[in-house]
This record gives structure tokens, C-alpha cells and sequence, in this order.
């Protein structure tokens, strides 16, 4: 067959000189590095880029009270933490909406994000932070975080439902997901109780 | 503004109802970045130990991290008045190396926690096995019950840009020189990020072709056993040791490339019929004093830019004879994949071929006494399957997975001319349903029972029940 015949022509003296190619890009790649990026994004950035018409950002903490956390833990969430330290957006005295760091462990490293909330209660943006894992990059597409926009408390926001899983980066996918999703729901108590401003 | 309270003091973690580590908020289990002061060590734990203590029996767990938290803060504030005092008291003129929130720029936004400058957990533990029973329909004399494979891994990041990945794997429950079972190492390399987008990866990795053989746990494939085309066609798991980059662009494409060793058709015993179940898997060296006068190239290219979707195919091409025999001779693999999940569904489908070239001579050097009535080498392998599954139920981690898979697949599906009366006939191609279920009784453990029907053996007709786990 043609694959075979024009490769079956490639012997062992390609291969070193694909080794020596590879050598030169390893040493080209290697220079032209100034910084590391598995961190994308600052939470600083992030507030921006979700925020972008916010003049102030304004840091709070979120305290949950036990009856919240108990709500959390009746809808299938583990509520992690009372404490949600967040970054309100405001533009004027407008609040735009919410922003909240979070990080979960993907398969075996931590993968950073951060989810914008809307004042309405929906997500308005995701962004990754940072991620380091060795598959699974995909979930710094637009196109895979597009898909949690819009959501609210009520949806599943569930991998293999409204949320589309990547192949080869399950275990990312469902803890970024079930990190949003948690989140979401934060934010749903917080708002219901009245503890965002108007 | 107010800054938001500091991180937890390690004396305090110890208080922390124990809890999944996974799900601990990050603040919780995270390394700090201060030491903690003495003094307010000594106040957290004075704090702590009554509160927790005398109210363990009535209040929730819930309650307890509530107030923890709003411990954490106050401990927090006088961690922070205890730094002023320290600072005014030997008259510190080193500023602060973060400015308190009230003095960011208006409009600047103080860090939230948590931290993703904070360093995660450098060395992570993991894990996977397969524990199967197969019962043949027509010969249940011939059922088994098989830990199938045990696997200790591990992967320690080194910096920021190098880590370690290993694993570790025990078939077959007991390995000794009266059982059955194998230890072999199945991955252990080094990666190093050299780029955003590039990694460079040396050692002894897992081979970039088709769906399983990079993806091979339990929970990420359908039914109790590795479909045929992986197992007989693609051999899994399939390793080798050479070295690769790994470049993941922007707009979904993955490319992998790089130099392996490769087969050793030195080692094809026409005696046994290892050659017919999985022709690459009976000549393959995993690293194990491989033979390595003769190099393979290997690519593959994926696409993954649509949510659900991936596309994809890989090629390995290499030497196989390493100078030891009188005839040379090269294999050559391909695959086409592709996946999607669009919703409850989990569509699948590849194909794969693979050839031997010059097998002609290499059968009249290596098996000329047996040619005509053993498992000589093929010069053509094939095969394919397509899949479906279902996610039909769940309820919280209770997760029900139908699924039907068709392959069809060819160990030998061409054989180089030896003449008249010599040539083997070109072996049947087997067709196999395989019907069955994964059931996740939790992420990371899922419960499978399938039954396959085959179209040429039927005697091997079976149905299957297995367990899985990794982490």
C-alpha cells in the first residue's frame, strides 16, 4: 500500500536525522521560552476579561450559614467551604455580577478557573486559569467553555448532559464542570437570601 | 475594602473534620505560604480545641466549618495586627511585599482566594485495576475469574515545567515461575513543557493510536474486556521507548511525533498461535532489552475543536528485523478514529491496518519447516468497530451506561505469495457484537457485564461481569 511504501522507504538514517531535527527544535523552543504558561490568567485578568465594563472590583467574603450549607450538601454538592471569598464587579453603582477563583484537581495536577456570574444568576463567562495536566489543553477552548454560558442553578450543568465531555480529559471535564456547578448553586443561596446587592 | 482573611494555619487543618481531600476547599489543604507565628498557633489551638471539643456532639459538621472559617478570619486578623506589632518592633523598613486592598488602585481587583500560584500537590499516587469473570457460552468448563491487571502509578511533578510518570502493573494477580501472571512496567517518562504549546516527553510511553491505548482505564472504555480491534489489531496497552513531542494548539489540534524503538519479528514463533490472536502483540519488546538497531517513526494527529467531537489517526512505521535476520523488514500501523458525544450519547468509531512488508522471505528464512501448517506471518492485518452508548440513568454518583459495539477485525488478512500449496489461505475475517453496560457506582469504580456473540468461533460465545477502579 502507498503509506507503506513511502514510509517502509525511511530507514534508520531518517530516523537519526529526525532525532537531530528534533534536537534543533527542542533547542529553538527552548530559547525562544521566556516565561512558563500553565498559569493563563490571573484572577486580577480574569475579573477583567468576564468584567470588561467594570470600574472597580470589589474582593468579599461569602459566609454561608448552616442551613445554606445543608441545602448545598441536600442538592448532591459538596459544600467544600463556608467561606467563598469573591469579586463583586461594579460599574458605577451598577452591580454587574460576580467573579469567583476556584481550582479542582483534574486527573492528577490542579486546574485553576474562575466563573464570572451574572447579577442575574447566570454564568456569564469561564475562564481557565491555569492547567497543567498532559491531556485535556481543549478545555481552554472557547468553544468548550461557551458551553456553560447562560446556564442557571437549574440547569444539570453535567458532563454527558448539556455539558459536552472532551475525549481523553473525562476526569478534567467533570471536576471543572462539578466545580461550576457548585458555584452556580453558591452564588443561587446567595443571591436568594439576599446577601448581593441590588 | 478589607483584604480577604488569610489561609489556614496548619494547626487548625489538623481540626478540620476529615473529609475526600479532592473536595476540600483549596484554602484547606493547600501548603501556606507564611509559616505560622508560634503565638498564634498557640491562639488557634486555644480557640479551637474547647469550641470543637465541647460541641462536637451537637453541632453539624457544616456548623463546625462555618465557624472554622470565621475562626480562620479572626486568627487571620491577629496573624495580621501580630505582623504590625513584629514590624514596628524591630523597625522593619522592608515594605510589604503585597499592599493591603485598601490601598490598591481604585478599579484594581485584590486576589480572591484560592491562589493558583499556590503550589499543588507535587507527587500524586495512582491506580487502576480490572477484575473480570468470563463464562463461554457453549464451554463453561473454560470460565475464568482473572484479576485481570493491577496498576501502581505515579506522577511527581519536579518544577513547573518537568514531571515524572510512572506506572507500575501487576497481570494476572500472581507473577512467579509456576503462575501466570507478569509484572512489567508500562510507562515511565519524563515530560518537560518547554512552551505553552510543545512538550518534550522521553522514556517509555504509551504509543498515540486510536482511542485506547492512552485511555485505558476501566472506567474509560465499554465492556468487561478491551475491544478486539485494541487488543488484536492495535495491541494495548502498547509502549515503547523513544522520545516525542507533544505540541496542543489553539484551535484544538494535538500533534504528537517522535522516535520509539519498535517490534522484533525475530521473535515470531510460528509454533504458537500468539501470532494469530494479536500479530503485534506477540513481537512486541516493551523496553525489555529491546533490540534497537532498527528505529520506528511514529505521528499522530488529533482534532478536538468542537465540544464532544474528536478526529483523529495515527501512523507508526519502523524496522523490525534489527539486522538479525537474513531478510529485512518493516511494520507499518495506521489508524482513523473518531468520537462523539453530542448529549447522553457516546458514538465511537476507527479503523486500523497494519502490514509486514517482505513477510514472504522472512517466512522461507524464519519458518521454512513449518510453511503450510502454522501460524505464519502475515503480510496484512485489519480490522474496525463502531459503538454506541447510552447514558440511560443516573442518580447522584449512580451512573447506567448501555452500549452495543460491531467489529469486525483480521489477524491475518493477506499473506505474501510462497507459492502453490505453500501459501496459507487468507484467514476469515471474525465479526463480534458486544452487548452490555457500565454501571459507575461512583466516578472512578464502575460495575460491567457485556455478552458477545462471535460470527466465526462461536464457541466463543461469552458473557462477562468485571469490576474496575482508578484513581
Amino acid at each position: 500500500m502507498r503509506t507503506a511504501i513511502s514510509l517502509g522507504a525511511i530507514g534508520a538514517i531518517s530516523a537519526i536525522s529526525a532525532i537531530s531535527t528534533l534536537g534543533a527544535l527542542i533547542t529553538l523552543a527552548s530559547t525562544a521560552t521566556s516565561a512558563f504558561a500553565v498559569d493563563y490568567l490571573s484572577v486580577d485578568q480574569a475579573a477583567r476579561v468576564v468584567f470588561p465594563q467594570a470600574d472597580r472590583f470589589e474582593p468579599r467574603d461569602l459566609l454561608l450559614d448552616a442551613a445554606q450549607l445543608q441545602k448545598l450538601a441536600a442538592s448532591g454538592l459538596a459544600p467544600r467551604s463556608a467561606r467563598w471569598p469573591v469579586l463583586l464587579a461594579w460599574q458605577g453603582s451598577t452591580l454587574l455580577g460576580v467573579l469567583v477563583a476556584d481550582a479542582v484537581i483534574g486527573k492528577f495536577e490542579l486546574i485553576g478557573y474562575a466563573v464570572g456570574i451574572a447579577a442575574d444568576g447566570s454564568v456569564r463567562q469561564v475562564e481557565i486559569l491555569s492547567y497543567r495536566e498532559s491531556h485535556g489543553h481543549e478545555i481552554r477552548l472557547p468553544a468548550w467553555r461557551r458551553q456553560f454560558v447562560g446556564k442557571t442553578a437549574s440547569a444539570p450543568l453535567r458532563v454527558g448532559d448539556d455539558i459536552a465531555n472532551i475525549s481523553g480529559a473525562t476526569l478534567s471535564c467533570s471536576h471543572v464542570t462539578d466545580g461550576v456547578r457548585r458555584i452556580v448553586a453558591v452564588l443561587d443561596l446567595a443571591r436568594r437570601s439576599g446577601w448581593l446587592p441590588a | 475594602m478589607s483584604r480577604p482573611p488569610p489561609l489556614l494555619l496548619s494547626s487548625e487543618m489538623a481540626l478540620i473534620p476529615p473529609c475526600k481531600s479532592l473536595h476540600l476547599p483549596l484554602h484547606l489543604h493547600l501548603p501556606l505560604r507564611l509559616r505560622p507565628h508560634p503565638l498564634t498557633a498557640a491562639l488557634t489551638l486555644a480557640l479551637l480545641w474547647p469550641l470543637t471539643a465541647a460541641q462536637a456532639q451537637t453541632a453539624t459538621e457544616a456548623e463546625l466549618m462555618r465557624r472554622l472559617d470565621s475562626l480562620a478570619a479572626e486568627v487571620g486578623q491577629l496573624k495580621a495586627q501580630l505582623g504590625a506589632l513584629q514590624q514596628q518592633r524591630d523597625g522593619a523598613a522592608a515594605a510589604p511585599t503585597t499592599a493591603p486592598a485598601s490601598t490598591l488602585p481604585a478599579g484594581a481587583a485584590a486576589p480572591t482566594a484560592p491562589s493558583t500560584a499556590a503550589a499543588p500537590p507535587a507527587t500524586v499516587l495512582t491506580s487502576y485495576a480490572e477484575i473480570n469473570y468470563t463464562r463461554p457460552r457453549r464451554a463453561s468448563q473454560n470460565a475464568q475469574a482473572d484479576l485481570r491487571r493491577f496498576v501502581l502509578g505515579y506522577q511527581h511533578r519536579l518544577d513547573e515545567q518537568t514531571k515524572i510518570v510512572t506506572e507500575l502493573e501487576v497481570e494476572h494477580s500472581v507473577s512467579s515461575a509456576s503462575d501466570p501472571g507478569e509484572v512489567a512496567v508500562e510507562q515511565a517518562y519524563v515530560e518537560h513543557q518547554l512552551t505553552p504549546t510543545w512538550a518534550l516527553r522521553g522514556g517509555l510511553f504509551l504509543m498515540p493510536m486510536g482511542l485506547l491505548n492512552e485511555n485505558h482505564e476501566p472506567a474509560a472504555f465499554f465492556g468487561v474486556e478491551r475491544n478486539f480491534v485494541e487488543t488484536a489489531i492495535i495491541p494495548s496497552t502498547w509502549r515503547e521507548g523513544g522520545v516525542q513531542m507533544v505540541g496542543q494548539f489553539d484551535n484544538g489540534l494535538t500533534l504528537q511525533a517522535g522516535v520509539s524503538t519498535g517490534f522484533d519479528l525475530n521473535k515470531w514463533d510460528a509454533t504458537r498461535t500468539d501470532g494469530a490472536q494479536s500479530p503485534l502483540g506477540s513481537i512486541h519488546q516493551e523496553l525489555a532489552l529491546a533490540k534497537a538497531r532498527d528505529l520506528a517513526l511514529f505521528g499522530a494527529l488529533n482534532w478536538r475543536g468542537v465540544p464532544g467531537l474528536q478526529i483523529g489517526g495515527g501512523v507508526f512505521s519502523g524496522g523490525a528485523t534489527h539486522g538479525q535476520a537474513l531478510a529485512s523488514a518493516r511494520i507499518t500501523l495506521w489508524d482513523l478514529h473518531a468520537r462523539w458525544t453530542p448529549g447522553k450519547w457516546d458514538l465511537s468509531a476507527l479503523i486500523s491496518r497494519g502490514n509486514i512488508s517482505n513477510s514472504a522471505a522472512l517466512n522461507a528464512v524464519l519458518n521454512a519447516p513449518l510453511v503450510g501448517s502454522a501460524t505464519l506471518i502475515p503480510k496484512a492485518f485489519d480490522g474496525g468497530y463502531v459503538q454506541a452508548g447510552y447514558h440511560l440513568w443516573q442518580q447522584g454518583n449512580y451512573a447506567l451506561t448501555p452500549f452495543l459495539r460491531w467489529e469486525r477485525f483480521n489477524t491475518a488478512s493477506g499473506y505474501a505469495d510462497l507459492g502453490p500449496g505453500l501459501t496459507p489461505p487468507v484467514r476469515p475475517a471474525e465479526r463480534v457484537v458486544t452487548v452490555g453496560a457500565n454501571f459507575q457506582l461512583t466516578p472512578g469504580v464502575v460495575v460491567k457485564a457485556d455478552w458477545q456473540r462471535f460470527s466465526q468461533n462461536r464457541d466463543a460465545d461469552r458473557s462477562s461481569v468485571g469490576l474496575g477502579w482508578s484513581f
